[in-house]
């Protein structure tokens, strides 16, 4: 059942898919049920479609669990989308409310009954739902946490101002020392799944090559130092699962993940690197970060190139605005 | 010898009328001439040179004393220019700079300054559909159609003329507001843009007289050359709109991106500099469009009610036909307003980096969110409304049966619209997920996925469209089924091209990827701009199976029409207090700073209990001014004399 999994960088359109392939083979049935008389009336397709996207689908086929508030909205959406399904012409919309209307008007023994029922379960739920919402809560408070604060315009870094919209990694040069973006993104590591280098047996591609010389060179000097002071936390593949990573809550980022460092400038993760959480602006409530403030331990130079080896390692490019 | 006579009659007549547009515009304009005249003698000289005090004060420094004269240097624009004034003034938290009611005095502000930019933005759009739509009746070929298009176009101006009254009532208060609770920061303001609100009164009368004139002069000026000095009029009227506007944006451009002054606030002589700022056009550009749209929602609304509470069939046909209109205007122009807001945003971030993280990463990204659930829930709205206008068409139903397949491509394009990058959810959740970044959500939650959802929404809708012009109507053109091959392909084309580019933008450079915007837009509006025109030459001549039976639609696609509008409405209360409050503490950004006790961010629930207050409010002023506007219509018929004829209407339009 390999082949069931979800796989890290391809889910999101594989869920996409999945539930695609799911409503589809729903059609199919149903309109081969309808053909042979036996098809599901809209009320219950429309019923069945919403609680197996939401209540099956996203609740138990996704991994990590999808938070409730998510859920809610997906939740929401898709109920939207089953009402404008089930109206979307006159004819279809009488089909729908035919059983609500049928149950409302109790013509036989089965409605009275049902519309008996309903009466009676109606408030008990409504009356279950308002006692259980007063009720006091002893669970922990919701957090809207502020992933990417906005950063300042500058900062302090041993003694010298950095402008954080025009500031640039020094050591991100081509082979004639100029500062050159286009060349550092031509040599990190492939973006595809495996995030392998790209030729080993090239001095300007292979960090670990005695004669590799200036960015690639620098690279692996970030290495050395990621390796000495961040990995235990940001993980030997830098994605978040260090050997004390789970020790907190949030765990650290995940720099493989694209909504990390390959949204960011490189003058943020510099910023964010040097303060640290400590360091982090009222708008980054409840400031739920324990990275130190690396300023303290490192050089600013040293900071530079362990954010370029974060860059070069992921496969991501920092952002740029031009 | 009577046939020549007639003819130079004619031409005179022409002559006249076109004499008479020349004066009325010149006259019309005059205001804004003299103004910007002023400007260049004396409020600051366009052209960056010093203002008259300046020159006065240094030609005394050459005649007499030399007098030493401060420089300043521009905070935008990096120019030098004489510093005058004292700057923004340095306020603190007393009741001299903040006088006060036992209340929050910027919630107050907020309710006045929306209020008046509700009804604003309503008579601002309402004159260009008229215009638009009496355009289409006077071109027309079909007589009984063009009267029509006329007396709609006329029941649109009643409207906003009433609306009119409000809104310069509102902005009054919204000035009295300013200049009681705000009177350091109004103060400073009003020093800074001293000429630019001199002109923006001038224009303001011209605008009336306009108005007046316009909606006065219907029947006197409804036939042959007048009807065109009618039109021109309106046009007119349109022109002077846009230029208030454009100058009340500068205002709000400078409090969020000042420029022409120094880092004191002290005005540097330039007053282009001060109306120019980095974010004036990107703004003047999304407030057309988004006035536009909501004007359109509004009296989308108002036919809606009236259908819904119509008598007789032939009202429900007139409001059903009106809604219709009125919906299709606005969202012809819902259909670019995210790319106008695309390039807004950008151009906030190329302005002040923390300002972009700010609205769409951190603080208030949540309401962007909440934005985009309000976008989405615009398009679903306008699909919906659309495949309900196919049921009155005899034909229609043979698009109902594949809506389910527009419905999964518009939800799903929604889900990953709306997705946050910042999740709500318990330090519990956030174990279980193990970190902040959800593998399927946070792929989601940025930026490329968005444009392929937002896109993929927008063709959906444009698709829906197209079938709704087919509805009743079949191709008959020799190239029908080619024609058709070749739509089907390009919409499937286009939506695989969005979605490959959507996920391609994971694997390139931040600024590669903001530039793939371009071709998933490009594709967008191809789909617009090309498919829609093949699909019109298509169906000319094309068979026909049936008339469209206006007023024979489910009230709910009425539902669906006021739902549109009310989506509007909150939307644009949401937007001006997400623009307002990434100033954060600051009135001007950078420059002045808010020592109020109100210079903090309020709560998203708070915030969504204001807007939704502002909506509930507008929609209760606008329904009286509805119910006035009915007022008009509800005449008394006279009972003719016994034994006497019934006079015949002089006007052709019937008011």
């Amino acid at each position: 059942m390999t082949w069931l999994k979800l796989v890290e960088g391809y889910m999101p359109m594989q869920m996409i898919s999945e539930l695609a392939v799911c409503i589809l083979v729903f059609s199919i049935i149903n309109y081969s049920l309808k053909r042979a008389g036996m098809g599901l009336p809209k009320f219950w397709a429309g019923i069945f479609v919403w609680c197996f996207v939401n209540l099956f689908y996203l609740k138990y086929r996704i991994y990590p669990p999808i938070p409730f508030s998510v859920r809610a909205i997906y939740g929401t959406v898709s109920a939207c989308g089953i009402f404008m399904w089930v109206s979307g012409s006159q004819q279809e919309w009488e089909e729908f409310k035919r059983p609500i209307i049928n149950v409302l008007d109790a013509n036989t023994g089965m409605t009275k009954f049902l519309r008996t029922a309903l009466l009676i379960l109606l408030p008990i739920g409504l009356w279950g739902f308002a006692y259980n919402s007063f009720l006091p809560s002893f669970d922990e408070p919701i957090e809207l946490r502020t992933v990417h604060p906005a950063p300042p315009a500058t900062t302090k870094v041993h003694g010298k101002t950095y402008v954080l919209q025009t500031a640039a990694n020094p050591y991100r040069i081509n082979p004639e020392g100029k500062y050159d973006q286009a060349y550092s993104n031509a040599h990190i590591v492939s973006q595809d799944m495996g995030r392998l280098m790209k030729d080993v047996k090239n001095p300007e591609d292979n960090p670990w090559d005695p004669n590799a010389k200036g960015y690639i060179k620098h690279v692996r000097e970030g290495g050395e130092i990621f390796f000495q002071n961040c990995h235990f936390c940001h993980g030997d593949n830098l994605n978040g699962r260090g050997l004390w990573a789970f020790a907190f809550n949030p765990i650290p980022a995940n720099f493989t993940d694209a909504g990390t460092i390959a949204q960011l400038q490189e003058t943020f993760v510099f910023w964010r690197v040097a303060k640290g959480g400590i360091g982090l602006p009222g708008e980054g409530f409840p400031w739920a970060s324990v990275m130190p403030p690396w300023e303290q331990h490192l050089t600013v130079d040293e900071i530079w190139k362990v954010i370029m080896f974060e860059y070069w390692h992921t496969g991501y490019y920092p952002r740029t605005w031009e | 010898m009577g046939r020549l006579f007639i003819q130079m009659t004619r031409v005179k007549k022409k002559f006249w009328a076109a004499s008479a547009l020349m004066v009325m515009g010149g006259l019309l304009l005059l205001p804004i001439f003299l103004s910007v005249t002023a400007v260049a003698g004396g409020g600051g000289a366009p052209a960056g040179g010093p203002p008259a005090d300046v020159v006065a004060a240094q030609k005394a420094g050459e005649e007499g004393e030399p007098e030493k004269i401060e420089m300043g240097r521009d905070v935008y624009y990096k120019t030098e220019g004489p510093a005058i004034g004292d700057g923004a003034p340095v306020t603190a938290d007393n009741e001299t700079f903040y006088p006060r009611y036992n209340f929050e005095s910027r919630v107050l502000l907020w309710v006045a300054n929306q209020q008046h930019l509700y009804y604003g933005s309503f008579v601002l759009a309402v004159p260009i559909f008229c215009m638009c739509i009496e355009f289409a009746g006077m071109v027309s070929k079909d007589k009984a159609m063009a009267k029509k298009y006329d007396q709609l176009a006329y029941d649109f101006i009643k409207i906003s003329l009433t609306a009119y009254s409000l809104t310069a009532i509102l902005g009054g208060i919204l000035i009295f507001t300013f200049l009681t609770l705000y009177p350091a920061f109004f103060g400073y303001l009003s020093s800074i843009f001293r000429p630019v609100m001199h002109i923006y009164a001038l224009t303001f009368v011209a605008e009336s007289a306009t108005l007046y004139i316009y909606y006065y002069g219907w029947d006197k000026m409804r036939e042959g050359v007048l009807k065109w000095v009618h039109l021109s009029m309106s046009v007119i009227l349109n022109v002077i709109g846009t230029v208030l506007m454009f100058l009340a944006n500068s205002w709000i451009a400078f409090m969020m991106s000042p420029a022409g002054v120094d880092e004191q606030g002290r005005y540097l002589g330039n007053i282009w500099h001060v109306i120019h700022t980095a974010l004036w056009n990107p703004l003047n550009v999304h407030r057309i469009l988004g006035n536009m749209a909501f004007g359109g929602g509004v009296v989308a609304a108002y036919a809606a009610y009236r259908f819904l509470s119509s008598k007789t069939d032939e009202e429900r046909a007139h409001y059903d036909w009106m809604g219709y209109i009125a919906m299709s205007l606005g969202v012809a122009f819902l259909i670019p307003l995210p790319f106008a807001g695309y390039w807004l945003m950008r151009e906030v971030y190329a302005y002040r980096q923390q300002m972009g993280i700010t609205l769409m990463g951190g603080l208030l990204a949540w309401l962007f969110i909440i934005q985009a659930t309000m976008i989405g829930i615009l398009f679903l709205t306008t699909n919906y409304y659309l495949w309900q206008a196919l049921g009155r068409m005899t034909g229609g139903e043979r698009f109902q049966r594949y809506i389910k397949y527009l419905v999964f491509i518009l939800v799903v394009g929604l889900l990953v619209f709306i997705t946050p990058h910042t999740i709500v959810m318990t330090p519990a959740e956030l174990k279980a997920m193990g970190g902040q970044q959800h593998p399927v959500l946070g792929n989601y939650g940025v930026m490329s996925a968005k444009n392929g959802g937002i896109n993929a929404i927008i063709m959906t809708t444009v698709l829906s469209f197209i079938w709704y012009q087919r509805g009743n109507r079949v191709p008959t053109v020799s190239w029908a089924k080619f024609g058709n091959i070749f739509m089907g392909c390009f919409f499937v084309i286009a939506q695989l091209n969005n979605v490959w580019l959507a996920c391609y933008g994971y694997f390139i450079p931040a600024n590669v990827r903001i530039g793939l915007s371009v071709p998933q837009v490009a594709g967008t509006l191809s789909c617009l701009l090309l498919m829609t025109p093949l699909n019109l030459a298509m169906l000319k001549n094309g068979r026909q199976l049936g008339p469209i039976r206006w007023g024979q639609i489910p009230p709910r696609s009425q539902y669906a029409i006021i739902m549109l509008a009310t989506a509007f409405t909150w939307m644009m209360g949401l937007m001006g207090y997400i623009r307002s409050s990434v100033r954060l503490f600051w009135h001007v950004n950078e420059v002045m700073r808010d020592n109020s006790p109100w210079a903090y961010t309020h709560t998203i629930g708070f915030a969504a209990n204001v807007i939704s207050f502002n909506v509930l409010f507008f929609w209760i002023s606008i329904m009286f001014v509805f119910w006035l506007g009915t007022l008009g219509a509800k005449k008394i018929p006279v009972p003719a004399p016994a034994g006497q004829p019934v006079p015949t209407p002089q006007s052709a339009t019937g008011h």
